[in-house]
């Protein structure tokens, strides 16, 4: 075994990417049966590559993104005599801002000094927020129609993306800013602590970006000749009006950087790499769960008609995190439907990494291979890409053309 | 919370079903709130609207609920007309509203036929007030209170 290890001690400069991975005795017994990759002539390292071929296929999910024009809805509001505190309308953001939100909610509900709170939904907002109150000190029910397994919550891709499609400029105002900084540098500090964890709930990996030219940075400049906004349609019509924010947390989310020829170990010329956090569905769930169970929460499977139902429950301070559903249980026409597609091929933890190339991504995790197809007609979409589309239903050859897109990039690389 | 709705609550809690309550009496699903054409026109639509997200036999996915079973408990010890009203806003969720009040009203009846009520020799009606008084209540009887919660 000693000799084992030395030897793949010596081979991780090779397949460092590999090797760091493997931190467990088995998973290095696994990787001295399978030999690391060798990398390409003219190259210095070299990567697994991710299968994706169609068999991998073994699920795809829809949901739907709930973009409200103004940004999450965290205001109050009485129903009967019960002070209602709304957490929703996270766009596609829910999980990266889930922290950061459920605090400032659980802080607004505290300002009656209520004992115990309810907590309507059981997405990834209402069990953060219910987790977050209890460790406030709050006794706490969550009812909802189903557990987070079930919800749209877990449909999602699994990536820290706490800007995506989480507000419009225009509606959202110049205060948002600083509001949406705080509830993400708070959520980063929050899933920090969960790094390492058994089942990694969250990790980081690389990321690359594979392009045929040199890469452009991206601009954002609204075409002139397109009069139409949000204030006319009630929708964006162009991906100039949503709100862009990363930049304000730059001093702590990594940087993509530019790779040198020999570094990239893609078959496309340029290649960039990021350090990206993400989520890993499952272990995440039964983490946020079992603290939640632990902590004397209890849970109530129900449905909502109407908001006046809220005033039916025994507590007296509700916090109201539905998501996509506020807009038909809330009657909020401003959250705006974005529907957002994700296959899923067998886990491969041997190649843990994520790449995007010419609109196809692949995010791969302890959870399965996310795979998403971002292609559209007309194409570059971008932020419009599923904007107004409320369609659930998956559609499997979507994700099988991205498969074939993205697959001649993941062959071993040309020789520079 | 609606006059009809407590005084279901009322009659439910007693065990006995808008006997010589007094007017406008609620009336339960389990005395043909429907009748057969209706029904049949709504399977017609559940065909064409709802049967790509909530399946065939209305079985639905791990992700679409079903319509039946779990689904008439959620609704059940309430008014027909919220479920009415969320099919009339929400449903079908890639064109929500795009339902005219008779389909939605076919749509429902078909839902209560699927679900083992009877049909009865009037349709559902359409407007509000008198869908407020029609209590949804599953086929079986019900279990003993202490038996049938769900909140554990």
């Amino acid at each position: 075994m000693v000799e084992r290890r030395t030897m793949l001690k010596g081979s991780l400069g090779a397949a460092a990417f590999a090797g760091l991975q493997a931190c467990t005795p088995a998973a290095r017994v696994a990787h001295a049966s399978t030999p690391p990759p060798v990398p390409a002539p003219g190259k210095k390292v070299a990567l697994v590559p991710i299968r994706v071929t169609p068999d991998q296929l073994i699920d795809v999910k829809c949901c739907i993104r709930p973009l409200r024009a103004a940004g999450p809805n965290l205001g109050t509001e009485t129903i009967g005599d019960r002070l209602i505190v709304h957490n929703y309308g996270h766009g596609g953001s829910g999980w990266s801002l889930s922290w950061g939100s459920a605090d400032v909610a659980v802080g607004k509900a505290m300002s009656v000094l209520p004992g115990e709170i309810a907590v309507i939904g059981c997405g990834i907002i209402g069990l953060t927020t219910a987790v977050l109150a209890q460790q406030y000190g709050l006794k706490v029910t969550v009812y909802a129609r189903d557990m987070i397994q079930r919800t749209r919550s877990f449909r999602a891709s699994g990536s820290f993306t706490p800007s995506s499609r989480v507000a419009l400029t225009e509606p959202a105002g110049p205060a948002f800013g600083d509001l949406w900084e705080q509830m993400a540098r708070f959520s980063w500090k929050a899933f920090r602590t969960c790094i390492g964890l058994p089942g990694k709930p969250v990790e980081f990996t690389d990321s690359y970006g594979l392009y045929d030219a040199p890469p452009q940075r991206r601009t954002r400049t609204g075409d002139p000749a397109i009069t139409d906004s949000y204030a006319t349609k009630g929708v964006p019509v162009q991906n100039s009006e949503f709100a862009h924010l990363d930049s304000r947390i730059r001093d702590i989310v990594p940087p993509s950087i530019a790779l040198p020829p020999e570094e990239n170990p893609f078959n496309a010329p340029y290649a960039t790499r990021a350090s990206q956090m993400h989520f890993n569905f499952p272990s995440y769930a039964h983490m946020l769960l079992t603290e939640f169970f632990g902590r004397g929460g209890q849970y109530v499977a129900r449905d909502f008609a109407t908001p006046a139902q809220f005033a039916q429950l025994k507590e007296k301070v509700v916090i109201h995190c539905t998501g996509y559903a506020a807009r038909d249980l809330m009657q909020d026409p401003s959250v705006i439907p974005v529907r957002g597609q994700t296959g899923w091929l067998v886990p491969q933890p041997d190649a843990p990494y994520s790449v995007h190339y010419r609109n196809v991504m692949l995010l791969s995790k302890a959870d399965g291979v996310a795979v998403m197809n971002l292609n559209s007609n007309p194409p570059n979409l971008g932020d419009m890409f599923g904007v107004g589309n409320s369609m659930e239903l998956p559609v499997r050859a979507d994700i099988e053309a991205g498969l074939k897109i993205i697959a001649p990039a993941l062959l071993p690389a040309a020789s520079a | 919370m609606s006059m009809a709705r407590h005084l279901a609550r009322a009659l439910l809690a007693a065990g006995a079903l808008a006997v010589g309550a007094a007017a406008p009496a609620p009336i339960s699903t389990r005395q043909g709130v429907y009748d057969e054409a209706q029904a049949q026109a709504g399977a017609r639509l559940y065909a064409t609207r709802c049967a790509m997200c909530h399946g065939r036999m209305r079985e639905g996915t791990y992700e679409t609920p079903a319509l039946q079973d779990r689904f008439i408990a959620n609704w059940s010890k309430a008014p027909v007309k919220n479920l009415y009203d969320y099919l009339a806003r929400a449903m079908p969720q890639f064109a929500p509203g795009s339902l005219k009040p008779e389909e939605t009203a076919q749509i429902v009846a078909y839902l209560l036929k699927a679900n083992a009520l009877p049909s009865g020799s009037r349709p559902l009606p359409v407007d509000g007030p008198a869908l407020a008084r029609i209590m949804l209540e599953p086929a079986a009887a019900p279990l003993a209170p202490k038996a049938a919660s769900r909140t554990k």
